[in-house]
């Protein structure tokens, strides 16, 4: 069957709408924080063979192109014609799912008259999974949590027991862990019914047709937009982060080879994998390389299949973008968070207009265990974030998520879950790269500990040595930096604190783009009226002509 | 205070961005009056003034004989958006001066680099930090210091600040630290106005709260200003009834509630149209209602379940990008739960880089508006579409005051026809298509949310395009049956003549349900309770006639989403754990279906309503000739109308709304035209007129 532009976008909005009634259900009902709050889940209508039709609108980038790829390892170990009826499928394994183990995918197979015509699909962050506290720490993934390789949690609609009895005694938080395992099924059968709806009422008996016009459609502007914004050849860019330790700085080599018509991204020439938990397995690779250039090219196109057709990328097997089993996995987004930058910094010479110039990224983030005054245990993970990067024509955002979106907590809702007391939550004056568009400015946030036990702490933090590089001839961010008492200290170690401890957490700035000589007087007048540049900064940064280029980083 | 009684005019006031409209009802005769006239937004007194006094010279009715004056008005939230408010400074605890300026750290569009932040209403150079803390549970960590707020306010006044508002971490647990700074402000700089957020927005999140605070006090000067002129002015119009005003959760209030928390008034419009739908659903026996009024640049909808429409606890004013959720400044308000998309007869119809049909959310607005008024407009928008599909009568737009161009309406969506390699007329219908399905899916997912089936409701449909589009929207939602009020455009304004005397406050005390402080509790509800009542009384409730109902945000702890549990009745104790267990379980298995057995419940928000009653409408009578059975009194005609039923046009009838018999029951494909709007019913369609006017159609 053929379908005319018009149908086509009326029948594909409305598998949007399907796909993020799905969501609505997951997001309401889960347990996880971070989930619901800073959006992290996606939920994906896949056809018969496991190609993504349509995605949930408000997903984060680390989900891009990562169920279909699961729903496929789904169909190897359960082949279609074993499958039934009310099965669903379950994995948490890095490899096969997202590439941490507190996201599990589901999969649902959707039969019509008996027939398989389609996979509701999400994956989604649980509120616990096992193993040690999240953070950098663990050497080996057996450290990290409960594993749970491809297996059916529930057989034509009965749920496996012993697989659950399995899980409960496996995590800090079994009520509400299951509570989320369960909420993935609620979205799961909501996508289900819609779906099954909607084909009724338009009469579809197989979604294959649709899915491949929709895929052709998607590839065609793809293709397009690398014909008319890039030139063929090879660009290369470098980004360097603090990575595990002082001996094991990471080195992030990208060569972006531009074709007729697609692009390859390799990162050959990239740092080993490490005995950190900051490697990042080949999915989550793809789905933070692919964001970025989702972002330069075609940032309009609801993501599915078509769209990354034309966009390949590779990391020699062993580096820390393409870790052996059984790598340590658990903070890959420190080192995944730098994808964005690499590509866009190979690209900058193509596209100055629209490249953005380093940003604080990773996020940053703080985790607590311990026991209040009460005696209750507690265990949480805060977030917090620096600058972005500054652009062609605009400034960057102060404290804003990059490439990641994920929000703050509250002052108010931190200090009535951890006994702690936040002393300062401010805006770093002057850590965002000066140029003819600033960076945005970091920001400063002061910890102390106030229960009378001691806790253990864990952070994720980088780029307290190395900020993120200026774009034509701007300056880089201020690096970030951790106090413990006002002494600094290396950011990956999980470290046990006594009671009355304070931490300072200074989240890099974004880096500044073009000549600061080149400023507009007002902007930079605006700067120093508001406090984001102090009076003696702006007169440095800003006297003309600057003779200097920003000091390079790299 | 008048004696309402003795009065039998009652005038309804909306002043909307571009027209003001009022409806006058004579209670003795049951007539109902309207006028519409330009708002005058350097003073919109005078626009109001203006219409009032032609409406007296038309009817022959004095100042004196209005019972009561409602009034809705989008000044609070035009003066955000267009940031026409007041200088206002923010004094705020020592270390957090950057909540405002950092927010949530989150962007609202993912892929949009360049993206623009709504920035907050305070600069950064009128804020302030002084020396206080209170912790999570309203200790003292550290006292205010006097010297340190008097020196603020004082530099804060020397910048020019109108307006200051005051936050402090914690304060909804021990707001006398904000107080004390409060009335030493008041004492240094009483010309100013002030703002705190343990009265405006007494809620846990530090950057909703002061948010919402900072715009309380952003638009108070302006309102203020406004509210005493307006007072002043209509009583030189012999006006002695008090002015009355609709907060955005659709209750009205006193000029003196709405001068302390005139953020409370940025719903206040839109408010109106939905207590009015939900009117005219009740006139039909209907509780349950979609509320959907389609105008000419968005649509907005509605929710209401058991005649109560849904209201939202958190809103966001000044989207930095129109219809983008998180792009704009969140309040803390009870308004209600009203969705905007935008989808109107201005909607703009183009072909995206993939080759496929778009239709809004840019809209040509009604300036140069759509292809076929003449005025310069050349796009494709929603009404060209719906003209050549029959829907909308050129020769009877506006009950024939603006004639509509075909012409120019088949070359615009040509245009876009051939960028898509299809015919006009496929075109046409997929515009008007695309556009439901976009309403239908934003429709899909709201009710998604609220655990609800769209097969319960019965969408009333307002707004001049609201009746051209409600049939096949409601088809897509598997809806059965669809009402359209009448007279669409005077119907929001009736709103505010049903609507009833209504206040609500709230306290944050996050607690476990099985550690809860009950005393305390109960005393915080003491307090509100005290606080509502005086505010009603301002609005002539009497004591006894005040309704109270408490509401809990409750959620299972570790969770972020609260559901709202109405608690039981009577004193709150220890005992009444139990029953307020089995009210939270019960409102968590309809939303999600499902409860979490073994995990622990926490309340956050406690919220008290209070409620007078509405004075009652006079009943209203039909509108068509009440004698007559005759069917085909109401015919003009007919005209080529296309269905996708017939796959092309068919010769349809097209009936006078004003000239339908009540309860005569017709079969479709119809179109019902009135001045306002046109109703278009498909072939598999049964409609009729209602005794009370109004237009009742079943879907098939």
């Amino acid at each position: 069957m053929d379908y005319d532009p018009i149908t086509l976008q009326v029948l594909w909005s409305r598998l949007i709408s399907v796909v993020d009634e799905a969501a609505a259900a997951l997001v309401r009902t889960s347990f996880s924080t971070v989930l619901r709050e800073s959006n992290d889940f996606a939920c994906v209508l896949l056809d018969a063979q496991g190609n993504a039709l349509a995605q949930s609108s408000i997903s984060i980038p680390s989900f891009i192109r990562t169920l279909p790829r699961t729903v496929k390892h789904f169909m190897r170990y359960f082949p279609p014609e074993t499958l039934r009826p009310g099965d669903v499928l379950l994995t948490n394994d890095p490899w096969l799912g997202t590439g941490h183990l507190p996201d599990i995918s589901i999969s649902k197979p959707i039969f019509r008259n008996g027939k398989l015509v389609a996979f509701s699909g999400s994956s989604g962050h649980l509120p616990d999974i096992g193993g040690k506290i999240r953070s950098p720490d663990p050497r080996e993934l057996f450290e990290e949590g409960l594993r749970i390789m491809p297996c059916k949690m529930m057989e034509q609609g009965k749920l496996n027991e012993f697989l659950f009895f399995m899980i409960r005694n496996n995590v800090r938080v079994p009520d509400m862990v299951v509570g989320d395992f369960m909420a993935h099924v609620a979205a799961a059968n909501t996508l289900e019914s819609r779906l099954l709806a909607l084909m009724d009422e338009y009469s579809i008996e197989d979604l294959t047709p649709l899915a491949q016009e929709i895929y052709q459609r998607s590839q065609r502007v793809m293709e397009e937009s690398i014909q008319q914004k890039l030139r063929p050849g090879v660009y290369r860019h470098e980004v360097h982060a603090d990575g595990a330790s002082e001996e094991e700085p990471i080195i992030i080599r990208c060569a972006v080879t531009v074709g007729e018509k697609n692009i390859a991204i390799d990162f050959d020439g990239t740092t080993p994998q490490v005995s950190k938990a900051l490697n990042v397995v080949p999915t989550y690779t793809y789905a933070y390389t692919a964001y970025g250039i989702k972002c330069l090219l075609c940032p309009d196109i609801p993501n599915n299949e078509g769209v990354f057709v034309p966009v390949e990328v590779t990391a020699p097997e062993g580096s820390i973008l393409n870790p052996r089993f059984p790598a340590s996995v658990g903070a890959r987004a420190l080192t995944g968070h730098l994808l964005p930058e690499a590509v866009m910094g190979a690209l900058a010479p193509l596209l100055p207009e629209a490249v953005l110039a380093p940003s604080s990224s990773p996020m940053w983030g703080m985790n607590l265990t311990g026991f209040n005054k009460n005696n209750q245990k507690f265990a949480g993970l805060f977030f917090l974030n620096g600058g972005m990067g500054a652009g062609a024509h605009h400034d960057g955002n102060h404290a804003t998520s990059f490439p990641s979106n994920l929000s703050n907590t509250p002052v108010e809702v931190m200090e009535n879950l951890f006994p702690i007391r936040i002393e300062q939550k401010a805006i770093r004056p002057d850590t965002g790269g000066a140029g003819k568009f600033r960076g945005g400015c970091g920001q400063r946030v002061d910890v102390r500990l106030v229960s009378p036990y001691p806790m253990t702490v864990g952070f994720m933090a980088d780029r307290t040595k190395y900020p993120g590089a200026g774009l034509q001839g701007a300056q880089p961010g201020a690096r970030g930096s951790l106090l413990i008492n006002g002494k600094e200290i290396s950011p990956k170690d999980q470290l046990r604190a006594e009671p009355g401890t304070l931490f300072t957490l200074n989240t890099p700035g974004g880096a500044g783009f073009g000549d600061p000589a080149e400023r507009d007087a007002a902007l930079a007048e605006r700067d120093v009226r508001e406090g984001y540049v102090t009076p003696g900064r702006a007169k440095e940064a800003h006297r003309a002509p600057s003779r200097r280029k920003g000091p390079q980083s790299q | 205070m008048t004696k309402p009684s003795d009065k039998a005019y009652r005038l309804a006031v909306d002043i909307g961005g571009t027209f003001t409209d009022l409806v006058v009802i004579d209670e003795t005769g049951r007539q109902v009056w309207s006028d519409k006239v330009l708002t005058t937004p350097d003073d919109p007194a005078r626009g109001v003034l203006h219409g009032l006094s032609r409406l007296m010279a038309a009817h022959g009715f004095q100042g004196g004989d209005l019972a009561n004056v409602i009034h809705a008005t989008t000044l609070v939230t035009n003066a955000i958006i267009e940031r026409k408010g007041a200088v206002t400074g923010f004094i705020t605890t020592k270390g957090f001066q950057d909540i405002l300026h950092i927010g949530r750290e989150i962007r609202y569009d993912l892929y949009d680099m360049a993206i623009d932040l709504p920035p907050p209403l305070v600069p950064r150079h009128l804020v302030r930090e002084v020396e206080e803390r209170v912790d999570n549970e309203g200790n003292v960590v550290a006292p205010v210091s006097e010297d340190e707020v008097r020196r603020a306010a004082a530099e804060l006044a020397a910048e020019g600040a109108e307006a200051i508002s005051i936050g402090f971490l914690h304060s909804f647990m021990r707001p006398a630290h904000e107080e004390r700074a409060e009335a030493i402000v008041r004492q240094d700089h009483p010309q100013v106005a002030l703002s705190v957020s343990s009265r405006v927005a007494p809620e846990i999140r530090e950057f909703e709260r002061f948010s919402t605070t900072v715009a309380n006090a952003y638009v108070q000067p302006l309102m203020q200003r406004y509210l005493a002129k307006l007072s002043t002015q209509l009583q030189e119009m012999g006006v002695e009834s008090d002015l009355h005003l609709m907060l955005s959760n659709g209750g009205i209030a006193s000029v003196n509630t709405v001068r302390d928390f005139p953020v409370r008034l940025v719903e206040s419009g839109p408010a109106a149209g939905v207590l009015a739908a939900t009117f005219f659903g009740s006139l039909a026996g209907l509780n349950n209602i979609i509320a959907f009024d389609m105008g000419g640049t968005t649509a907005k909808i509605c929710l209401v379940n058991d005649g109560q429409p849904g209201v939202t606890y958190t809103f966001e004013v000044a989207r930095a990008r129109r219809f983008k959720r998180g792009s704009g400044l969140p309040v803390k308000v009870s308004a209600l739960d009203l969705i905007e998309i935008g989808a109107g007869g201005g909607s703009i119809a183009r072909v995206d880089s993939m080759g496929l049909l778009q239709v809004g959310p840019e809209s040509s607005g009604a300036s140069p508006g759509p292809a076929c008024y003449s005025l310069g407009g050349t796009h494709a928008t929603v009404t060209d579409s719906d003209l050549l599909l029959g829907y909308v009568n050129p020769a009877y737009f506006l009950g024939g005051e603006m004639p509509l161009d075909v012409e120019a309406a088949k070359k615009a969506v040509d245009g876009v026809a051939t960028r898509l390699g299809l015919d006009g007329l496929r075109t046409a219908w997929g515009i008007h298509d695309l556009v439901n399905e976009n309403m239908a899916s934003a429709m899909r997912i709201h009710i998604a949310e609220k655990g609800q089936d769209p097969r319960k409701y019965t969408l009333v449909a307002t707004g001049g395009a609201g009746p051209v589009h409600a049939y096949h929207v409601a088809a897509k939602l598997n809806m059965r049956r669809v009402v359209c009020p009448r007279s669409a455009g005077v119907a929001s304004s009736l709103g505010l003549l049903v609507a009833p005397p209504k206040m609500d406050l709230v306290r944050a005390y996050p607690a476990r349900l099985d550690e809860l402080d009950w005393e305390y509790l109960a005393q915080v509800y003491r307090e509100m309770e005290e606080e509502l009542r005086a505010r009603l009384a301002e609005v002539g409730v009497k004591t006894e006639e005040v309704e109270l109902v408490r509401v809990a945000d409750m959620r299972y702890v570790g969770q972020g989403h609260e559901v709202h549990v109405r608690l039981p009745d009577g004193p709150l104790s220890k005992a009444s754990l139990g029953p307020i267990m089995e009210r939270f379980q019960a409102v968590y298995q309809t939303i999600f279906g499902r409860v979490t057995p073994g995990v622990r419940v926490e309340g956050i928000n406690w919220r008290l309503f209070a409620q007078g009653k509405a004075r009652p409408l006079p009943p209203l009578g039909g509108i068509g000739p009440a004698s007559s059975k005759q069917k085909d009194a109401a015919l003009k005609g007919t005209r080529a109308v296309y269905f996708p039923e017939y796959q092309g046009y068919h010769t349809t009838p097209v009936y006078d709304r004003y000239r339908l018999p009540p309860s005569v029951v017709y079969a479709g494909p119809a179109v019902v035209e009135e001045r306002e709007s046109t109703t278009v019913v498909g072939p598999s369609g049964k409609f009729h007129a209602d005794a009370t006017g109004n237009l009742v159609i079943e879907l098939g």
